[in-house]
């Protein structure tokens, strides 16, 4: 049996890996022999089988082909239907999970217990999501760690380094920066920043609104009518956007599947910079967030290592090359080093001293005793990036006379604008009759090693106080017996 | 400056002008709709404000009269703000954080150059 596994999930690529007896880990291949697989899931329609990895993407139907399931893992109205059932995004990425499984036991042993890698700012409903993806796929999630502090426990294992460490990690479909002080084994998350939706799928869609532009200007046509052409044309956009890491120029054709003719694409590395530099500086901000987060300039950074097959891009480097004074280091397979160090960390967890990956609190109506003004507002009890374990407590007052309910919203994020932030609980009290108002109420959040969140509400007056633990059970969560039936069914399943 | 508790329920269905308001709302779900309801016709809501196309400056807030680290601040805020409304669940609230996201970009190029 495989002790310590570690998986990164992507949004583009999944792997798996396992901690040898030497101590070091491994990536593991699937059965098609390729080390890290296609995070792409086709649905058959002559045979009973769901193709998973590069088989899908390759060669599949659109209409029965999934991408990215991870982009909606949070999404609890994102169904996938496929021949009359509905498929959920956990379940499509159990699909994976499973391939991963079955193909990885046949070379590491038997994998029961994983550590799943997942971005920093995923919410609880996205990671809920991927335990649940995994329970279905018949494994049991020791920790759920992100990505880019696994990335960094790698870096820090293969380059034996000490200091402070910025990681950049832009992923297929996701960035993450993540600041963190290593010494020895020990390992110290300062912060962790993400944006979704900004990766290299972000990149090739931009370069496919540049081809399409092309071939309209050349050929007067549309160069896609369809979401098979399109995918075949995106293709094309992603293997231009690989070859321009390379070189300086590429030269393409592309033509539709109406016969309007060919187009000639001619593709500098500098253009191709062009039409991305607006997310670039979306990446600049991230980690110029990252550094105010942690209170740091960008001198105080040692190192910065890059993670994420989009760090390819030339043009990555340079800038953080020139924002921070140092050459940007890589650790070994840039698309790898996530699974790698998920696989320590299953052995390491207790040396990684986290963080909280969002701020809690609750709603206030907050006066401004010079300005006489009211406000509601997000009113922040635990901070970000707050090492955890930890416990805070902030106390309120009640604005109503006989107030005979105390209603506390638990709120997630960093805005003092409610309109910023989301409201995933409430706690409700009952409190004695008749008291005036501006009764005080304390609020604690307590946060505990595996990211679990608990608040306590207490009525100072009356000692009344009511606790619970703070967790997503709306939509999109399945029941404990749902999660089994669909995991007895997807083991029933042939997946290749 | 002192703190009241006041839930998303009670903020709309409280204080003096309760009667004219809606009754005990539902519990809000994950995302917040209450919120929407709070926040309607928030000064914050760029893209809900009617009228002629606002300039990238105007979505920021920036002034002719605003300092450059006066600017790089501001930016710096509603950045934080809108990547993290870029990942919401709903489309029209990431279609306006992508819309502002772009807005910032520009005004920090305009000011502070290209990357």
């Amino acid at each position: 049996m495989a002790e310590h596994v570690g998986i990164d999930l992507g949004t583009t690529l999944s792997g798996l890996a396992y901690l040898k007896p030497d101590g070091n880990p491994e990536i593991v291949p699937n059965a098609d022999g390729e080390r890290l697989t296609h995070s792409v899931v086709f649905f058959d329609s002559h045979e009973d089988v769901k193709l998973v990895g590069s088989a899908a993407r390759d060669g599949g139907e659109p209409d029965r082909t999934i991408f990215q399931i991870k982009r909606y893992m949070d999404d609890p109205e994102h169904l996938v239907e496929i021949d009359g059932k509905k498929w959920t995004p956990a379940e499509i990425s159990a699909l994976i999970l499973s391939k991963l499984k079955r193909d990885c036991s046949k070379i590491c042993g038997d994998i029961t217990e994983v550590v799943i890698t997942v971005p920093a700012n995923f919410n609880e409903l996205a990671r809920k999501s991927t335990i649940a993806a995994a329970q279905m796929a018949g494994m049991k999630v020791k920790r759920l760690v992100n990505e880019p502090t696994a990335a960094a426990v790698y870096y820090a294992h293969s380059q034996g380094v000490k200091g402070r460490i910025l990681v950049f990690d832009l992923g297929g479909g996701t960035l993450d920066t993540t600041i963190l002080d290593v010494e020895g084994e020990n390992i110290k998350i300062l912060t962790s920043e993400g944006a979704r939706h900004l990766g290299g799928s972000n990149f090739d869609d931009l370069l496919l609104d540049a081809y399409a532009e092309q071939y309209k200007k050349q050929t007067g046509a549309s160069l896609y009518s369809d979401e098979r052409h399109r995918r075949r044309v995106l293709q094309a956009t992603e293997d231009a956007k690989k070859m321009l890491s390379k070189l300086q120029r590429v030269n393409d054709t592309v033509a539709n599947d109406q016969n309007s003719g060919i187009a000639r694409i001619d593709l500098t590395r500098e253009s191709f910079e062009k039409i991305i530099r607006n997310m670039l500086t979306r990446t600049v901000f991230l980690v110029e967030q990252a550094l105010d987060s942690a209170k740091l300039k960008p001198s105080d950074i040692d190192h910065v290592v890059l993670v994420g097959g989009s760090t390819r891009i030339p043009k990555v480097k340079t800038i953080l090359e020139k924002m921070f004074g140092k050459t940007p280091k890589s650790c070994g397979n840039v698309d790898e080093c996530v699974a790698l160090g998920a696989a320590l960390f299953a052995k390491k967890s207790a040396k990684i001293q986290e963080v909280c990956n969002a701020s809690y609190g609750t709603l206030a109506m907050v006066y401004n005793a010079k300005t006489k003004e009211e406000k509601l507002m997000n009113s922040i009890v635990i901070p970000k990036n707050t090492p955890i374990p930890c416990s805070r407590t902030q106390v309120y007052q009640t604005s109503e006379d006989n107030e005979r309910v105390i209603e506390v919203d638990i709120t997630q994020g960093e805005d003092e604008d409610a309109k910023f932030i989301d409201v995933i609980g409430r706690i409700t009290l009952e409190v004695p009759p008749n008291r005036p108002k501006g009764c005080e109420i304390a609020v604690t959040f307590s946060y505990d090693e595996n990211q679990r969140v608990r608040a306590l509400v207490v009525d100072k007056q009356s000692g009344r106080s009511k606790e619970v633990a703070v967790s997503y059970k709306g939509a999109g969560v399945l029941s404990d017996e749902e999660l089994k039936r669909r995991s007895a069914h997807l083991r029933t399943m042939r997946i290749e | 400056m002192f703190k009241i508790l006041k839930s998303l329920s009670k903020s709309l269905g409280g204080g003096k002008t309760a009667e004219a308001k809606p009754q005990a709302a539902p519990a809000p779900k994950a995302g917040g709709t209450l919120l929407d309801k709070v926040n309607k016709g928030s000064k914050n809501a760029p893209a809900a404000q009617a009228g002629p196309p606002k300039s990238a400056e105007e979505l920021c807030g920036i002034t002719a009269k605003m300092a450059k680290d006066e600017i790089r601040a501001q930016l710096k805020i509603l950045f934080r703000r809108y990547n993290r409304s870029a990942s919401s669940l709903d489309a029209k609230t990431r279609a306006e954080a992508d819309k502002m996201l772009d807005a910032i970009v520009e005004v920090r190029e305009k000011h502070f150059g290209e990357i």
